[in-house]
């Protein structure tokens, strides 16, 4: 007894309880709940059954339903092109940012902290705010890009299946490029200055300094941010809810706004479920990149 | 062993006495009601007013968000939490209907002398209808008419006192009206893919002779047509397809639509924001005498089947019913009775809208009845987004929905 005691309080037992703690916490909020998931997108779960766990089974049955319907495609390349656009647009407008306000003229550090106001908006505000903009008749993008000249007549940003998944990626961007910023212009601050002096006695202009120096040693910031990305993407429902809901006829539709769709919309749970088991495979693979990433950091 | 035997008797004869008290407190019946209603809209003040009445039964009142109004339901009445009353959407009403979750009124409504079927409007009561027995009781009801702004129409030399009456002058009067230079459409409607868009389409659909079993049918693809033409040739917002009614409506109230197809709930907003003379007329029909239909929109009563008190659950809904007559006055929703005679509010324009909608209310259809029925308003809303995206033929678009309704069906 005492000697359980003495290596809870200083030795291996003090150890299993820190794993324990976090991974009991982790498995009730977040394991159960994606157990749970997983076992409906087996099921035949029904609006009244979903009161109990014992549902008839039905193997793949609602895998196989998933994709013989039409749409199921469509939606996963539209996940695929909401993905890769917003993350493209989020890192290289960010790291664009970044690189700016590395420069340190007066006021960047305040000047940088103001963009993370986009950041702190709650999605369903900015995609009200975006649904004004890109209104398709008194919209003010396209009022401007009338007045500039740029386009003649409106474009339909929400109701046009050619813009619309466009229309989401473009607030999309706007909503998640502070955050990279930020998380880059840390990763920037951490890199010895004394390699760029090293550098630029030898003779490394400014191109051969950022592709030699910059970007090596932003590797695995680079990582995460992007793996970051991808979770956050992934997440992201509040602005489909708020601009295109989807639509029109799913050219805009994302998996996560479709699992929303068919689960509360049309109550069918288990094809809700059986999306977001799709999903969870995808997230899981992003998890590892960031873990590994971040594993590798090395702060100087 | 002694000891334990006479704590076991003492609670037992304490537990007798306090059930006694209990009861003995307890002659009120306690009721749960649970509806969407806000504190300007009727059910918390029915509930309030039948509480004053003191006899007996007590309502508590619940209110619940719209968009939660099923899932709450489903929840509770899974785990055998569901309230006594529920207002429920008109086209979800089967979903519970089918299941057995609603208590079959058909004897106490033949037994009642204040709800009778022969009052009701057919549309809302075919809603509470399930396999021939009634599993509610319209709670109010609502439909979609024609909307037109009559100073536009003179603008453009059309009679401001003959209105579209068919698809065609529809679509040629809202040829005319349209002027892109002063950013004015010819109509505003919802095609937006939710229930909305199913709302607003599946009158058409009827009126041509089609229905959701039978959405293929040629009068319907005739229907979809008519909606391509207007969203091709511009007469409408192509943000049609993703606003919803009331947003629609806000364009037509605003001077950029001359005519808009939506319900009453518009009739307050629209009297005190249209700086125009308005009027309302019925929903054009396919060609001169052809079938009229209307959509049919609001909410029902029901009893939950779980509930421990039927007959005064009942009680309650014929409260409710028996105040049918001040629903227009006092909260702007119509009954959905025919037997009650609405009194003219004063306002010239609004009373002789209300006249229009009490008249289409008489062709109003319900949405289904169906259990699955958001798997086929679903189909429907693909077929017509399909369609008006150009993306399929109104007549592919509608196959398509009817085969997957039909799968639905089964």
């Amino acid at each position: 007894m005492k000697r359980l005691l003495s290596s809870v309080r200083d030795g291996s037992g003090f150890d299993i309880v820190l794993v324990a703690l976090p991974l009991g916490f982790l498995f009730l909020m977040a394991g159960l709940p994606l157990l749970y998931n997983i076992l409906m997108s087996f099921q035949e779960v029904d609006m009244f059954s979903l009161g109990t766990f014992l549902r008839p089974f039905v193997g793949f049955k609602n895998y196989t339903d998933l994709f013989a319907q039409p749409e199921t495609w469509p939606i996963l390349g539209n996940t695929a092109i909401f993905v890769i656009g917003s993350i493209a647009g989020q890192f290289l407008i960010g790291f664009g940012l970044a690189l700016f306000f590395w420069v340190n003229f007066p006021g960047a550090s305040w000047l940088r902290g103001l963009f993370l106001v986009s950041w702190v908006m709650p999605g369903l505000v900015v995609g009200a705010i975006w649904n004004w903009i890109l209104s398709g008749d008194f919209g003010v993008l396209n009022f401007m890009l009338r007045e500039t000249g740029i386009i003649s007549g409106n474009i339909f940003w929400r109701s046009d299946p050619n813009y619309s998944l466009y229309a989401v990626i473009m607030a999309n961007i706007w909503l998640g490029t502070a955050f990279n910023m930020i998380l880059l212009s840390v990763g920037l601050a951490s890199i010895p200055g004394d390699l760029y002096e090293a550098a630029e006695l030898d003779g490394a202009n400014a191109w051969q300094r950022f592709w030699t120096i910059t970007l090596p040693m932003m590797r695995s910031t680079i990582g995460a941010i992007v793996s970051l990305g991808l979770i956050f993407t992934l997440q992201q429902f509040d602005l489909f809810a708020a601009i295109t809901s989807g639509g029109p006829n799913n050219s805009s539709n994302v998996t996560q706004y479709w699992a929303w769709d068919l689960s509360f919309r049309q109550y069918d749970f288990a094809k809700g479920a059986t999306i977001s088991v799709i999903m969870i495979v995808f997230v899981m693979f992003a998890s590892v990149v960031y873990v590994r990433s971040t594993r590798h950091e090395v702060r100087g | 062993m002694g000891i334990r035997k006479y704590t076991v008797i003492g609670a037992l004869a304490l537990a007798g006495v306090s059930m006694f008290g209990l009861s003995a407190r307890a002659e009120d019946v306690k009721l749960t009601v649970w509806s969407l209603d806000r504190d300007i809209q009727p059910a918390p003040h029915l509930v309030a007013d039948f509480n004053k009445l003191n006899n007996g039964i007590q309502i508590e009142y619940r209110q619940i968000q719209f968009d939660d109004v099923v899932s709450e339901a489903m929840r509770a009445y899974s785990t055998g939490q569901a309230p006594d009353i529920i207002a429920i959407d008109n086209p979800e009403h089967a979903l519970f209907s089918s299941r057995g979750a609603f208590l079959d009124l058909t004897d106490m409504i033949s037994k009642s002398t204040v709800i009778k079927p022969e009052n009701y409007f057919p549309g809302p009561l075919k809603s509470v209808e399930w396999d021939g027995k009634y599993y509610g009781v319209p709670k109010a009801t609502n439909t979609i008419a024609l909307y037109y702004n009559k100073d536009m129409f003179k603008a453009k030399g059309l009679d401001p006192n003959k209105p579209p009456q068919t698809w065609d002058e529809l679509v040629a009067d809202a040829r005319k009206l349209t002027d892109p230079a002063a950013n004015v459409y010819g109509l505003a409607f919802s095609a937006k893919a939710n229930e909305e868009g199913t709302f607003q389409f599946l009158p058409w659909a009827q009126m041509g002779g089609g229905s959701y079993e039978n959405i293929n049918s040629e009068g319907a693809v005739k229907a979809l047509t008519v909606w391509k033409t207007i969203m091709d040739e511009k007469l409408a917002s192509p943000d049609t397809l993703t606003r919803g009614q009331w947003d629609s409506t806000g364009t037509f109230n605003s001077g950029n639509a001359a005519m808009a197809i939506s319900g009453p709930w518009e009739l307050d907003r629209m009297t005190q924001e249209a700086k125009f003379d308005w009027g309302v007329t019925l929903l054009p029909v396919p060609q001169e005498g052809a079938e009229r239909s209307s959509a049919m929109g609001d909410f029902n009563w029901a009893i939950f089947a779980s509930t421990k008190h039927p007959e005064e659950a009942f009680k309650a809904l014929e409260y409710f019913a028996s105040q049918d007559d001040k629903m227009f006055k006092n909260y702007g929703q119509l009954p959905a009775r025919s037997d009650i005679a609405i009194p003219e509010t004063g306002q010239a324009l609004k009373d002789a809208g209300l006249k229009v909608f009490l008249e289409q209310l008489k062709y109003a259809k319900p949405r289904g009845p169906h259990p699955d029925w958001p798997k086929i308003s679903k189909a429907i809303q693909d077929a017509i987004q399909a369609a008006l995206t150009g993306q399929a033929s109104p007549k592919d678009a509608l196959d398509q929905a009817a085969a997957k309704i039909k799968a639905v069906l089964g």
